[in-house]
């Protein structure tokens, strides 16, 4: 009895210790995260502007790294193990959450640091093959000296930098998920590539474009979604010769789709996104002020925090390269050297295609194909939850690739695949020399150079641009591509046939390329890489061609064109759909007297089709071709049905060529046939409604496009919403060159001016170098982004060479020996 | 008051290298040979953890480049209420520290008590 009398206090002392030194459910242990000593508020202490060394074990020379105003790192070493040694080291000091974030989600290892909500997402992961392909490909990259050495050195120093955190020093993400950093491993560099792979190309339009073949027949697919859109102005400038004689292209099979016969439901996968896009170009030296090329490039991805990219320079007596590196992978993807510049937009070739699996009796051991029965591989997954409790599930593949679904319980749940297809999917194929790509890329000198480079290079296939200060100016729709019968992957493919496997690849010096082209500039814009005349089968469906039509146009018409031109086109917000296809919509409207009085009307016909941040006739007609598109097809292709709608182009085309056409009559509505004029004037009034309700009645503020759009950049955690930036003004939109839509948009813009003696460049992206909320540098560029501007990029010649822009510096330095 | 110096500046200093619980022993030692009453054991040590919790808190805050405290309490507020992110942290890292404190000091108040009546 005295006991207790004398002792509860200190039961409930440690009681409470307990309590506040775990995780309960989502709470994070409440004492470890918000003592100020060592939780999360040690993030908002002054980053060091100090200059300091710091001696590592594995540096072997010297590592000398200086930080300028915007936080951006110049590392100079001797050797280029230190080198990337120290590139990993660098980066993991200011991003290493967000780099194994990644790595995880890319793994299907989600649940373990967020919980079950992550499982169907991580199966999913899983079954798509992306961790096994990287196991494989970090295996048979420990052949290969270069690739390995490099990979090992940059793993290398994210450990030494993981090694010397203590609890006090994680990034707030982790104290705030309750979970430490592992050690960093070739493997993970080569899952962070994985996971680009799949945010470029991990879609597919196969299984909705075969529910309308089901549905429709093979004349409306034909009709509605052809093989080469109406307007178009591909990469290869029409015209251009090739100069290479094709090899055999194996001729189509009688049958060329394995059409669905179950429950469409279970044939849901998503589509290839829209606002994954990029712009690159360049212009020859006779359309430049200088007489030498200049290069452009900005790559559309997810708007988030921290920022996909970070700015950095890397130096040693062979090279020096200035550009933007992949958190968590070695070397520079888009960027410049002295004498060359480069940069990338996604194909968006075809190569993800879906094969009907017909498996044995009773069970997924055996599967039919080329008339024989053969074994599939089978792996058992293992996925920890955050509780610690394991679950697993089986993985089969065929020879076509993995079998993403083999239960209808599963089907849909997240993604939907179709149950029972097995997915042929080119990020699987990959032999991961990618990096090496980068690697020659970076210390490349010539157009020579530029070429061999690109032999390294597989998946996902890039429009890699390209100019050097000798003149050059060239681009190449390069990767690894399958070669196809036409129309090869359209639809969904039976996988018992031999002839819908993929018969071969094309050859690399066969992807569609052109070099100093007469019109004086090279471009993309994700659009058709050639014309017709190109002798393979790429796919049938580019991005929507207004962004590549806008951006030749301007470059053909420039002259003495500056960095400046570069950024101002970048930052174009012109409508080329707008342009295009109101003049068709407006006098229709106008043939209606209470739309033709009306205020709205009034701001649509008085747009001057820039998609302006003050725009309201922008906002108008964003979201009106959105109802005109639903008022003529939503009938035909009913959303439950999940159908591929006929694209933009397709719809524009029908309403400039084919008023008459039988889609304008809303089949839904038996008592009467509406014309293309009804179906014009009733969206109208749809959208004015919709938007009256949404934003209240048109005024310019209201109804500004910027305010409309709401760009937001969120924190990569979607419950860490204060940790993003929500409601940044902008213009531009979906096919805009200025791509930026509510989450999507330009992630890096780069501007370079090759010069014989040195280059002059300029960057920005819509964040900030360190991925700490609480540094100042965690979003400073988002503001600047947003305006259109650019920084002016400091590119050393030399380690010690001064500027006013550099604040610090660090040396690593051996540690001495014990 | 002593009492009170003797926490903060101890407890401060080891809070400097130690866990985040390192104020617990602190409050239960220094409350063992120091305090005069049990009451005032709880009182001085939830006192002076709340002071070093939250000084320090507040000093971080007002020296940071950026809002992150907002940041961090938009994620357990949802960014709904009004109150400045600062002042929900605050609030948190006090109660933490005043019942660790209070209860460790008490504890070692009591255990006093009790050592000085056992050979009775």
């Amino acid at each position: 009895m005295k006991l207790i009398r004398y002792c509860w206090p200190l039961a409930v002392a440690m009681a409470l210790i307990y309590v506040f030194n775990r995780a309960w459910g989502t709470v994070p242990p409440l004492g470890k995260v918000f003592s100020p000593f060592v939780g999360v508020l040690q993030a908002a202490r002054d980053a060091t502007t100090e200059d300091t060394e710091i001696r590592l074990t594995g540096i072997r020379g010297g590592v000398v790294v200086h930080y300028d105003d915007n936080a951006v790192p110049h590392i100079f070493a001797e050797n280029e193990e230190d080198l990337y040694f120290a590139q990993g080291y660098v980066i993991a000091r200011d991003r290493l959450w967000q780099m194994e974030f990644y790595t995880l989600v890319a793994a299907g290892r989600l649940s373990e640091v967020v919980g079950d909500a992550a499982l169907d997402y991580d199966r999913f992961n899983r079954r798509i093959g992306m961790a096994r392909t990287a196991t494989a490909i970090a295996e048979r990259l420990e052949t290969d000296t270069v690739a390995n050495r490099m990979l090992q050195a940059y793993a290398n120093g994210v450990n030494a930098y993981i090694n010397q955190l203590t609890y006090q020093d994680l990034p707030v993400e982790y104290k705030l998920l309750n979970y430490r950093p592992e050690p960093w491993s070739p493997y993970k560099s080569i899952l962070m590539l994985m996971n680009m792979r799949y945010t470029l190309n991990g879609g597919s339009n196969d299984p909705r474009l075969s529910n309308v073949l089901a549905k429709h027949g093979p004349e409306v697919v034909a009709n509605l979604f052809p093989d080469y859109p109406a307007m178009e102005s591909p990469i290869v400038p029409a015209g251009t010769k090739w100069p290479f004689t094709p090899g055999h292209i194996p001729p189509a099979p009688d049958t060329v789709a394995d059409l669905p016969d179950s429950n469409p439901l279970a044939l849901r996968i998503p589509e290839p996104r829209p606002e994954i896009g990029s712009n690159n170009w360049a212009v020859a030296g006779n359309k430049s002020a200088t007489g030498l090329p200049i290069l452009a490039n900005d790559p559309h991805l997810q708007l988030t925090l921290p920022s996909i990219w970070y700015q950095m320079q890397l130096c040693t007596p062979e090279m020096n390269v200035y550009g933007v590196a992949l958190p968590g992978t070695p070397a520079i993807i888009i960027g410049f050297n002295k004498d060359v510049a480069w940069g990338v937009t996604n194909v968006g070739s075809d190569v993800m295609d879906f094969y009907r699996i017909r498996f044995g009796d009773g069970g997924f051991e055996k599967y039919w194909h080329d008339g024989q029965w053969k074994q599939t591989v089978s792996y058992v997954e293992r996925f920890k939850l955050k509780d610690g409790s394991e679950v697993s599930d089986t993985l089969y593949y065929t020879h076509h690739g993995p079998v993403v679904y083999h239960d209808e319980r599963d089907a849909g749940r997240t993604r939907g695949i179709p149950v029972g297809y097995a997915m042929r999917w080119i990020a699987n194929e990959t032999d991961g020399a990618d990096v090496l790509a980068l690697y020659y890329l970076n210390r490349a000198k010539s157009y020579e150079d530029y070429q061999e480079a690109l032999t390294y290079f597989t998946a996902p296939a890039q429009n890699f641009v390209f100019s050097s200060n000798q003149g050059d100016i060239a681009i190449t729709a390069n990767g690894k591509l399958p070669l196809k019968w036409k129309g090869q992957g359209k639809f969904l493919l039976d996988g018992t046939l031999p002839a819908h496997d993929w018969p071969g690849w094309i050859p690399q010096r066969h992807n569609p390329a052109v070099k100093n082209p007469a019109r004086g500039f090279v471009s993309s814009a994700n659009q058709f890489p050639a014309d017709t005349t190109y002798p393979y089968y790429l796919g049938w469906q580019f991005a929507h061609p207004s962004r590549a039509l806008r951006i030749n146009e301007r470059l053909a018409a420039m002259t003495a064109a500056t960095a400046d031109s570069m950024r101002l086109l970048q930052n174009d917000n012109y409508n080329v759909d707008a342009q295009r296809i109101l003049p068709y919509l407006l006098p229709v409207l106008a043939g209606d007297d209470s739309i033709r009085r009306s205020a709205e009307f009034d701001a649509i016909e008085r747009w001057d089709y820039r998609n302006d941040a003050d725009a309201v006739g922008a906002t108008i007609f964003e979201q009106w071709l959105a109802d005109l598109r639903r008022a003529i097809w939503a009938d035909e292709f009913p959303e439950a049905e999940h159908l591929l709608l006929p694209s933009l182009d397709r719809t524009l085309e029908l309403i400039e060529r084919d008023p008459g056409a039988k889609w304008f009559d809303n089949v839904t509505t038996t008592d009467r046939v509406e014309t293309m004029d009804d179906i014009i004037r009733e969206s109208f009034r749809t959208t004015v409604t919709g938007l009256r309700e949404r934003y209240g009645d048109m005024t310019a503020a209201n109804w500004a496009w910027g305010k409309v759009k709401a760009t937001r950049i969120m924190h990569l955690v979607p419950n860490f919403t204060s940790f993003g930036r929500k409601e940044v003004i902008n213009g531009g939109g979906a096919g805009i060159v200025n791509a930026t839509t509510g989450t999507h948009g330009p992630s890096w813009r780069m501007v370079v001016q090759l010069d014989r003696e040195w280059p002059v460049a300029y960057g920005v992206y819509p964040g900030g170098q360190s991925g700490n909320p609480g540094s100042r540098y965690y979003d400073n560029m988002i503001d600047r982004w947003a305006e259109g501007e650019l920084d002016t990029l400091l590119f050393m010649k030399h380690a010690g060479e001064r500027s006013g822009r550099l604040i610090h510096q660090i040396v690593l330095k051996p540690a001495s020996k014990p | 008051m002593l009492l009170y110096l003797l926490i903060l500046l101890i407890g401060g200093l080891l809070a400097a290298v130690g866990p985040w619980w390192i104020m617990a022993p602190v409050c239960f030692g220094l409350c063992f040979f120091l305090a005069r009453s049990a009451s005032r054991a709880f009182r001085i040590s939830a006192w002076a953890g709340v002071t070093l919790w939250v000084g320090y808190s507040l000093y971080l805050h007002l020296k940071a480049e950026a809002d992150l405290a907002g940041r961090v309490a938009g994620i357990f507020t949802g960014g709904m209420s009004g109150v400045p992110g600062i002042v929900v942290v605050a609030a948190i890292a006090a109660l933490v520290a005043g019942l660790v404190c209070g209860f460790s000091g008490l504890a070692g108040a009591k255990m006093r008590q009790l050592i000085r009546r056992l050979p009775e």
